[in-house]
């Protein structure tokens, strides 16, 4: 090897050695939080500002939000830019634009495991008193370990049933009472009786989602995680997947459908909407999507009971960032976008569920599908506290992808049920040991 | 004792013989060519040489917000190699890799040979084997998953007739590999075949008449004239299959999303879903990605000395 390429190598190796002694990232900076609550500010303070606004859409809720933001710029006489994201996108994008120094002010979030540590604390902004104009439940997921108010809830979903009324009437099947929750076994004696009745290929389906499925596991009294405990209930949990695992293995609930999209998330809304099946799984954005698409009468139905009743929430967050230049204008624009009458104008459009309490026991006017939206709205209040703490966990989310693992065992027949639930515990136990370190 | 410097050293005085005199080029025109090559070499350091080192440094710490990292120095190597689901992921590489590699050598080399001896319509049947290299791999997954549905798909309603229209094609753990692989072969083999093509239309024609003279038959020509000649196209067919083998991912996660139960996950997948799929762990898929690195790399170095090795024989 000649003198020269000694010196390139060692020159090579020696950058590689430098580089490898510098952390790759540095922490981000903190905010300013001195600011006074937003409700002594004055608008005319922000003119001619600008904030950022990072925001991925559902659909319907887009134009809710673009109106909004347009009420906001005059009133306030400020510029909001906002740049709508793909879902698939958010959480590397907005990542990437934080190591870049390029972080937006405010963005819209499902969960905020994965930026914990740098949310702007809007309570020295918003007061500390603000949360309490929110429900509790969703309030839990806002609240950093410290008391720090670390996002708003900006609207709730809820997971529940949908039937297709048309099936139910042909089969001469009763149509369940809003009132009244059915319970699992009455719902799949149901749905199997249509099924034999008008011959569709499935009597159940559901999205393939931990957090679907999670809504079974809630009415059998069962979580995945709780409190940043592992909190899974073998038996319980075996209770509740064994009658999914049972329709799966008789086709009754779509096995391909389960199987043939291996670890990625699948929505059964084609097979409902197909007319497919008469008693589908999933949550109260379905709705808005129904009501355009859907070319048969269906309705919203009360979630089963088991031990527990209600749903399983999920939801969307405003949080700002401890990086933005202007973090009063964004807690000011968050609180804004979550006042009464905007978070009613927002999720009345969106078909979305309050998370403001006063809305929640004034109930909100729907332009569409109202009969609807009050099942999700009856079932909020069935729905268990700790389902709310459940969700909001860190480690929810890599917990509920550990579930569909060992469901997929138990359907490809790789496993039996008791022994897959003892494989997915220890999973979700050495998940949470490795988020507290 | 006069050596052969002293010898041939000229005594003091003598003319200088006239001899070629070395003309000095000017610094710019020495200088040109690295700069012709400079804006592709600046986004070529940017953004693979730079991410390629920096992902190797990322490996040595733990990270899961991209902005805090914690030094755990070959931890994630430690722990990806201890892992029995990267071990599952690697067997499963090796068999789609393998498989690939080989159909595509052989179905590539078949039909280049076959379009070459074609006299009419090779343009024609060249750009129909080439047409799916342009499609998006995304589009080709949702494609296949579609014609080889279990209830409906083309496949199966083809196979009905023949006692095979209930064949869980992407839901059986073999089948699904075999799908993956097929499909793979599908959507790459035409690249491959244009690259021979190119290389046989490389090979002198007088080369076969003589050949034909000598009493030569087909099977000979083939094999005695042109895989002997073929063989540094064949060399770059092997090299790019072999990475390519190695680094699918797009179309399986559409086809397959990896499953069923993992049986289509392949390395790439395992990097992905640990970078981008929470709890992200970005030192632990940067570990990945420097395995799956030296792995190609030193497979690639070891087809290409063996195919250098043979062409100099």
């Amino acid at each position: 090897m000649t003198r020269r390429k000694l010196t390139i190598l060692g020159l090579g190796a020696a950058a590689v050695l430098a580089l490898a002694a510098c952390a790759p990232g540095a922490p981000s900076g903190e905010g300013d939080t001195t600011q006074p609550p937003v409700e002594s500010a004055d608008p005319a303070d922000f003119a001619g500002e600008t904030l950022s606004y990072v925001y991925f859409t559902d659909g319907p809720d887009e134009q809710a939000t673009r109106d909004l933001i347009a009420q906001f710029e005059a009133e306030y006489d400020v510029t909001v830019e906002l740049e709508i994201l793909p879902y698939a996108d958010l959480v590397t994008s907005v990542q990437a634009r934080l190591s870049g120094g390029n972080a937006p002010d405010v963005v819209r979030l499902t969960g905020l495991t994965d930026f914990r540590a740098d949310l702007l604390d809007l309570a020295p902004y918003l007061g500390e008193d603000y949360v309490e104009e929110f429900l509790p439940g969703p309030v839990q997921a806002v609240t950093g370990d410290d008391g720090e108010l670390l996002a708003v809830p900006s609207d709730l979903t809820l997971n529940g049933p949908f039937i297709n009324v048309d099936l139910f009437n042909e089969a001469g099947v009763e149509l369940p009472d809003p009132e009244d929750p059915w319970t699992w076994e009455e719902m799949t004696a149901a749905a199997q009786e249509v099924q034999a009745a008008t011959g569709t290929p499935y009597a159940f389906a559901m999205d393939k989602s931990g957090h679907r499925v999670s809504t079974v596991l809630a009415q059998y009294g069962t979580q995945l995680v709780s409190d940043g405990e592992a909190s899974l209930d073998v038996a319980a949990a075996e209770e509740a997947l064994t009658p999914l695992i049972d329709m799966m293995a008789a086709d009754t609930m779509p096995r391909d459908f389960w199987l043939g999209s291996g670890s990625r998330y699948a929505g059964a809304n084609e097979i409902f909407l197909a007319q497919d099946v008469p008693v589908y799984l999933s949550g109260n954005w379905q709705v808005a999507q129904f009501a355009q698409a859907a070319e048969f009468e269906w309705a919203a139905a009360p979630n089963p009971c088991a031990t527990e009743c209600g749903g399983f929430p999920g939801g969307k967050f405003m949080a700002a960032f401890s990086a933005s230049e202007n973090p009063a204008l964004a807690a000011a624009f968050i609180e804004f976008m979550n006042n009464t009458e905007s978070q009613e104008a927002f999720v009345a459009a969106s078909s979305f569920l309050p998370t403001r309490a006063d809305l929640a026991e004034d109930g909100v006017t729907y332009p569409d599908r109202q009969a609807d939206m009050d099942v999700f709205l009856a079932d909020l209040v069935r729905t268990p506290d700790v389902t709310f703490a459940a969700n909001a966990d860190p480690a929810f989310s890599g917990s509920a992808t550990a579930l569909i693992t060992a469901m997929d065992e138990v359907v490809a027949g790789q496993s039996d049920l008791p022994t897959a639930l003892t494989g997915l515990q220890g999973e979700i136990e050495a998940l949470v040991a490795e988020l507290d370190s | 004792m006069t050596t052969p410097a002293q010898a041939t050293t000229r005594p003091a005085g003598a003319p200088t013989p006239a001899g070629p005199r070395r003309r000095r080029v000017p610094l710019g025109l020495r200088m040109a060519p690295y700069l012709f090559v400079l804006p592709n070499m600046i986004i070529f350091g940017l953004f693979t040489i730079w991410p390629a080192i920096n992902g190797f440094n990322i490996s040595l710490y733990e990270s899961s917000n991209g902005r805090n990292f914690d030094w755990v120095g070959l931890d994630n190597y430690r722990r990806i190699l201890t892992d029995d689901e990267f071990w599952e992921v690697v067997r499963n590489t090796v068999v789609f890799a393998l498989a690939f590699v080989l159909l595509c050598l052989l179905i590539a080399t078949a039909l280049a040979v076959l379009l070459q001896a074609q006299g009419r319509g090779k343009s024609f049947f060249r750009a129909v084997f080439f047409l799916p290299v342009l499609l998006s791999p995304v589009v080709v997954g949702l494609v296949w998953n579609w014609l080889l549905e279990r209830r409906g798909g083309l496949v199966n309603t083809i196979l009905t007739p023949f006692g095979g229209g209930d064949t869980g094609w992407l839901v059986e753990s073999n089948l699904a590999m075999i799908s993956v692989i097929v499909v793979g072969v599908w959507m790459n083999v035409g690249f491959y075949i244009l690259i021979l093509l190119a290389g046989l239309q490389g090979i002198d024609p007088s080369l076969y008449e003589a050949a034909r003279m000598d009493g030569a038959g087909a099977w000979q020509q083939l094999t005695s004239l042109t895989l002997p000649l073929l063989q540094p196209s064949l060399l770059v067919v092997l090299v790019l299959s072999t990475i390519h083998g190695f680094q699918a991912f797009d179309f399986i996660y559409t086809l397959t999303g990896g499953g069923p139960v993992g049986a289509t996950t392949l390395i790439v997948q395992y990097i992905y879903e640990n970078g981008f799929v929470s709890p992200i762990r970005y030192g632990l898929a940067s570990a990945g990605s420097v395995l799956l690195f030296v792995t190609v790399f030193c497979l690639t170095l070891v087809n290409w000395f063996i195919g250098r090795r043979r062409e100099a024989v």
